[in-house]
């Protein structure tokens, strides 16, 4: 039994055995999680330890059944899977980008995928040797490809909820004018999309026998600064500018450029009322 | 096969980061040049790589310079006290050889070798986002100097933490293993904080030429700078 799951035997009521949603996804809670106490060893359920094959069965897998792909990361060869991760990854950030880029259209349709895919990609890299080293310090025992399996299952995660709430985006942005609310917005649903993708992160390591969290959880700080910067570094994503990036003396911290911003919407909402 | 000597010392590293006991004490009491060698070599391109990141701002040969002075730093303070620290160790009650000593303080750099070589990414990234250097960038140059700071002095903390767990095996005491710690950490901050006097600049600075060494670099120490700045803070 978990706080997810009061039902000791894991299957839903009134959903036949074997039908989808019968077995809910189990996740331990975070903070609370050690290598052998509350969460039982991957694979010993038989549907934990069936292989998954193709896109569609990683999406499948990652949604309703993240301790099967854990499991799959950890067997010898986890390559396929890997690589049916990032693909997922790329595709469903390249779909969001459209969505993001409808917003302004013209060149951001093609623009703002690429930047988002491209974006997301060069701050996963950045960031994965530093995951590796504080994993290990934490007593971790996954291999440097296992780890880039969980950072695959956490991208593919948070780019398939990003999908998840494109039609609301898009609803908005067709509704609004403003730059600064379409980018909170985008903001905020990428936001939860990356907790839910931390979330299988942080479990996935608990099962390679972590003795403390504490190294990974500061390398979630860096990886949320570095992704937010990036969105600094390769604007515009939603708006429109001369440029394709912004030159080398317009470089500027994250920070200072949602100030701009925030100064620049105060601006345009008090030259409105004014000219009301 | 011949990738088999490569895959057993990325093992060894994976073992001794996780600071799994045994795998660290065998190496210490089993004193090999192989493992030597792949720890001065980790910890010279860890740290070579973090220095390259740390000049990148200035220029890119002041990264080039960075990423020469910055190992050449951690090699000559353990070599430099390597003698010191070899007799302090059993004076103060661990009966580690000379090359024992050495080999377990070349441990712990290695660890911050690995630390600040993985994290010079997010360091190179850093800088390339920030706005260039110049004589009025003085917030920008604090945050980016500060950053160094933080990042330096963690990795020296979570490796001295894995030398004071081996030397408290080692010696079955927590204070003999401390006291021992403390020592070493005194002499190699000593020598270290000099050492870094003289190889300045690392970050460097848009009003100086880039240069590997400043020209007073052999001027004064370290030491009389700190105390002619206090004495200048309380009596101006």
């Amino acid at each position: 039994m978990s706080d997810q799951n009061p039902n000791p035997s894991g299957q839903v009521p009134g959903f036949p055995a074997g039908t989808p949603g019968a077995n809910p996804p189990v996740i331990p809670p975070i903070g609370q999680m050690t290598p052998t106490g509350n969460s039982p060893t991957l694979g010993v359920s038989p549907a934990e330890r069936a292989p998954i094959s193709g896109v569609v069965g990683a999406i499948e897998a990652i949604l309703r059944q993240p301790r099967r792909v854990m499991f799959c990361l950890k067997e010898p060869n986890p390559g396929g899977l890997i690589t049916a991760l990032l693909a997922i990854a790329i595709t469903c950030s390249l779909v969001y980008g459209i969505i993001v880029g409808t917003f302004s259209g013209a060149e951001q349709l093609w623009a703002a995928p690429v930047k988002i895919a491209v974006g997301l990609m060069i701050s996963t890299l950045i960031c994965l040797p530093s995951l590796y080293i504080f994993s290990c310090l934490g007593g971790s025992q996954a291999r440097l490809v296992e780890v880039f399996g969980l950072v695959a299952g956490l991208l593919a995660l948070m780019t398939v909820l990003l999908i998840g709430f494109a039609p609301v985006a898009w609803v908005f942005s067709q509704s609004t004018k403003s730059v600064f609310a379409m980018g909170i917005l985008h903001l905020a649903f990428w936001l939860v999309a990356t907790i839910f993708g931390l979330r299988f992160l942080l479990a996935g390591f608990t099962h390679f026998n972590a003795k403390s969290f504490a190294g990974v959880q500061v390398w979630v700080v860096v990886f949320l600064l570095v992704a937010m910067q990036m969105t600094t570094a390769l604007r515009p994503i939603v708006g429109r500018a001369n440029s394709f990036l912004p030159a080398a003396s317009d470089k500027k911290f994250f920070v200072n450029h949602w100030m701009d911003c925030i100064d620049a919407e105060t601006n345009n909402v008090r030259q409105s009322a004014e000219a009301r | 096969m011949e990738f088999e000597p490569l895959t057993q010392g990325f093992r060894h590293i994976g073992a001794v980061l996780r600071g799994e006991p045994k795998p660290v004490d065998d190496c210490v009491r089993r004193w090999s040049v192989g493992t030597t060698v792949l720890y001065v070599a980790l910890t010279v391109l860890g740290t070579a790589v973090y220095g390259a990141a740390m000049g990148w701002w200035r220029s890119p040969l002041q990264a080039c310079f960075t990423a020469i002075k910055f190992p050449l730093i951690i090699l000559l303070t353990t070599l430099g006290n390597g003698l010191l620290n070899g007799m302090l160790a059993p004076l103060l009650g661990i009966n580690l050889s000379f090359r024992q000593s050495l080999q377990a303080i070349l441990m712990s750099f290695m660890i911050s070798g690995a630390i600040l070589g993985s994290v010079s990414p997010v360091i190179f990234y850093l800088v390339w986002n920030a706005p260039q250097m110049t004589a009025h960038a003085t917030g920008v140059y604090a945050f980016i100097q500060l950053t160094q700071v933080v990042v330096v002095a963690f990795a020296g903390v979570v490796a001295n933490l894995r030398l004071e767990q081996l030397l408290q095996r080692v010696s079955g005491s927590a204070t003999i293993s401390r006291r021992v710690l403390y020592a070493w950490l005194a002499g190699n901050l000593f020598l270290g904080s000099q050492l870094s006097w003289i190889l300045r600049p690392f970050i460097g600075s848009p009003e100086m030429r880039v240069e590997f060494l400043r020209k007073t670099a052999f001027d004064g120490n370290f030491y009389e700078t700190v105390f002619r700045a206090l004495r200048h803070l309380f009596s101006p």
